[in-house]
């Protein structure tokens, strides 16, 4: 007895939470999400989402790298930050990185998502994985985190990747305030990815077939990416006059609304902490601006002025996850 | 008898030739005439005087006539010619006149009075007189119009003085003066800066001096002596510059600091420290801000009663934030002004938001998670 409470003592606490009981056998939470991370990988489907990702991702590094003497030369308050500029600057012709993040990721999410559930149910090994001795979320949960975990090290890996290729291009390192900026970004954009990953799980587990839910997870992009803030425009445009102007409370109500769309939400996160000169994303009153001086805000500051929109995916995702865990939890499985 | 009427004869005989000697001398002295039409003439000393003189013949014969000038006091200069020519002598045709003239120079030294001359042609002589207006000097002057001058302590004083010299020789004159400590005095002749100056004699020269008072100088009167001398005369100057008070203020932070941070809608208090700078007593200093709207500030004394030269005081200000503020650097600034003088400080002010909505975000996330964890009680283990 005193032998086994020595040698787990021994073992640190998070090796617990990997080991099984006995310290020669894996938790088996781990062992799916190993088995998931691994069918992730080999999969074809995973290899074109990140070939897609990669093309573009370097594709619009080119062209800032090109186009990053031009920029600097405007003589703007963000001139300190030189090295965002490597993922915000684009010379037009094609979206510059963090566009393509905010708008590709969704689809990485949707990818990795869609069929986690119904495809195993189709093909009936979920039964079979069921049967085994374990808790039923562990499922659930395992799938959800091997996503996760291919999405962020993916953006991790891809964030440093930008960074190195900036670093040899321009050859000015990042700030260490650049570089604490550039990581709450990749931050944000695993957050942003996960609540699409959690919304096409919901899916997966609602619809049969995993065509539907692929098509319903893609609608609902398209839907947030494309027609909502039409929408919204369409039907502020019915109430106000013809030729009149909004109010700032009127704008500002606008502006509420479309932050229901989770793409505001992650396109707010990635101004603030990309562009350190956005002092506010709202419409601002004339009195708000006298006596402003252009200056950047320091990270606490750009971090505190988007918080409410990070608290807001945040909840998004948990929200999609609660529902995914709650909807999976009373499934019946034939 | 006979012989005491021979010795009257002889007597009367030779009275008689006398007689006629004398009226013989008489025609004689006619025969040459002198004429001219100014013969008092009034000058100042360092000048000089021309006479023309006309020179006539009133015989039938050509007449010879020595020439001389009696009576110029020896240190005067004359001259006497007859077209360019300096001349000793002249001839006069019969009943014909010649033109002579006569150039005598006053030096700058001489007593006040008539001088006496005598021009003299052969046996003919004329009177001339020459009137000294002034008594004469062998000095230097130097003088101005405007010996005094006022002005605050920054301001230059540009004074225009003449310097005279009356000596018979030319001069170099070196320029010095005896100003105050700190002050600084430029002379300025033939408008280029030197220390010293020529002038030919009896001539004059513009010698501008310049003046500017030492930088924490006081109000008052100041009197700034200037000479110019040579080793044989010399003449003194004093110039008289008034010092008017000057009002300066300067307003600032005890450290120089001019940054500080706010939250929207709270408040900081900082320190400025008013200082009177220039030499001027300071009487009722208002203090106000100019801040962007929806800000407060709150002096503390609103308002200083007098503040005397060189003296400072504290203030302290209570800078109040607008509650619809954004987060960045604002900026706020501060005035200190009397009706002669102001001064002001900016302050950069960052702004940071208030932390209470990012209390509530964590609130809100710790009640998702909560949510999920209690779906894993729930459900989790079955």
């Amino acid at each position: 007895m005193a032998e086994e409470l020595k040698r787990r003592k021994a073992v640190p606490f998070f090796n617990r939470m990997f080991w099984g009981k006995n310290k020669d056998t894996i938790n088996p939470f781990w062992v799916i999400v190993n088995k998931e991370i691994a069918d992730h990988i080999r999969s074809w489907r995973f290899v074109v989402l990140i070939t897609i990702i990669a093309l573009t991702c370097f594709g619009s590094m080119y062209t800032a790298i090109t186009s990053i003497g031009e920029a600097l030369k405007s003589g703007k308050a963000d001139d300190v930050f030189i090295f965002l500029k490597v993922f915000t600057v684009s010379d037009g012709t094609l979206p510059s990185y963090f566009i393509f993040i905010s708008f590709l990721g969704p689809l990485l999410g949707i990818g990795l998502g869609f069929d986690v559930i119904n495809s195993e149910q189709n093909r009936g090994t979920l039964t079979r994985v069921l049967a085994q001795p374990i808790p039923r979320d562990y499922l659930i949960n395992a799938k959800f985190l091997a996503a996760l975990i291919v999405i962020s090290v993916l953006f991790l890996v891809l964030s440093l990747l930008v960074i190195g290729a900036g670093l040899i291009a321009i050859g000015i390192p990042p700030t260490p305030e650049e570089f604490i900026r550039i990581f709450l970004f990749t931050i944000a954009a695993i957050i942003y990815v996960a609540f699409w990953l959690n919304l096409s799980i919901v899916f997966s587990i609602r619809f049969q077939q995993p065509a539907t839910s692929a098509l319903s997870g893609i609608a609902s992009w398209l839907f947030f990416t494309i027609f909502y803030s039409m929408i919204v425009n369409v039907v502020f445009n019915i109430f106000i006059p013809e030729g009149k102007k909004l109010s700032i409370a009127g704008e500002q109500l606008k502006l509420a609304i479309q932050r229901v769309a989770p793409n505001q939400l992650f396109s707010d996160i990635t101004t603030s902490f990309l562009s350190p000169s956005v002092r506010s994303l709202g419409p601002l009153t004339m009195q708000q601006m006298q006596g402003a001086i252009p200056g950047h805000l320091p990270v606490d500051q750009s971090f505190t002025l988007v918080w409410s929109q990070i608290v807001g995916l945040v909840a998004l995702s948990t929200l999609c996850f609660i529902v995914s865990y709650v909807l999976f939890m009373k499934k019946e499985i034939k | 008898m006979i012989a005491r009427t021979s010795v009257s004869r002889m007597l009367l005989s030779s009275l008689m030739w006398i007689i006629t000697l004398a009226s013989l001398q008489a025609n004689e002295e006619k025969i040459i005439e002198l004429y001219t039409t100014n013969t008092k003439i009034s000058i100042p000393p360092g000048e000089s005087v021309s006479y023309s003189i006309e020179v006539k013949n009133n015989s039938d014969e050509i007449q010879f006539c020595n020439l001389g000038v009696y009576g110029v006091p020896s240190t005067w200069n004359y001259s006497l010619k007859s077209g360019t020519y300096n001349i000793r002598q002249i001839a006069i045709q019969p009943r014909g006149k010649n033109t002579i003239s006569l150039k005598v120079e006053v030096p700058l030294k001489v007593n006040k009075g008539n001088y006496r001359i005598n021009v003299k042609a052969g046996t003919a002589s004329l009177p001339l007189i020459v009137n000294i207006s002034k008594q004469g000097s062998q000095k230097t002057e130097f003088t101005t119009d405007q010996a005094n001058m006022e002005g605050h302590s920054k301001s230059d004083f540009s004074f225009r003085t003449k310097l005279k010299n009356r000596t018979g020789e030319k001069q170099r004159y070196s320029l010095i003066s005896k100003a105050p400590r700190g002050w600084q005095v430029i002379f300025k002749p033939n408008y280029k800066q030197a220390t010293s100056v020529e002038i030919e004699p009896n001539s004059t020269k513009d010698v501008t001096i310049e003046i500017k008072p030492s930088r924490n100088v006081n109000a008052g009167t100041y009197k700034i002596p200037v000479r110019a001398m040579t080793n044989l005369s010399s003449a003194d100057l004093e110039l008289e510059v008034v010092i008017t008070g000057t009002y300066e203020i300067q307003l600032t932070t005890p450290q120089g600091l001019v940054s500080t941070k706010i939250t929207a809608g709270g408040e900081k208090n900082m320190e400025l420290i008013v200082r009177n700078t220039g030499t001027a007593k300071l009487e009722n200093i208002k203090l106000s801000a100019s801040k962007p709207s929806g800000w407060k500030a709150a002096f503390e004394p609103s308002g200083i009663e007098i503040l005397g030269p060189g003296q400072q005081r504290t203030v302290n200000v209570k800078l109040i934030a607008g509650k619809k503020a954004i987060a960045g650097d604002y900026v706020a600034r501060f005035t200190a002004s009397v009706p002669e003088a102001s001064s002001d400080v900016s302050f950069r002010v960052a702004v940071k938001t208030p932390a209470i909505w990012g209390w509530i975000g964590i609130l809100v996330i710790f009640i998702a998670l909560g949510i999920v964890i209690y779906l894993f009680r729930k459900y989790g283990r079955r």
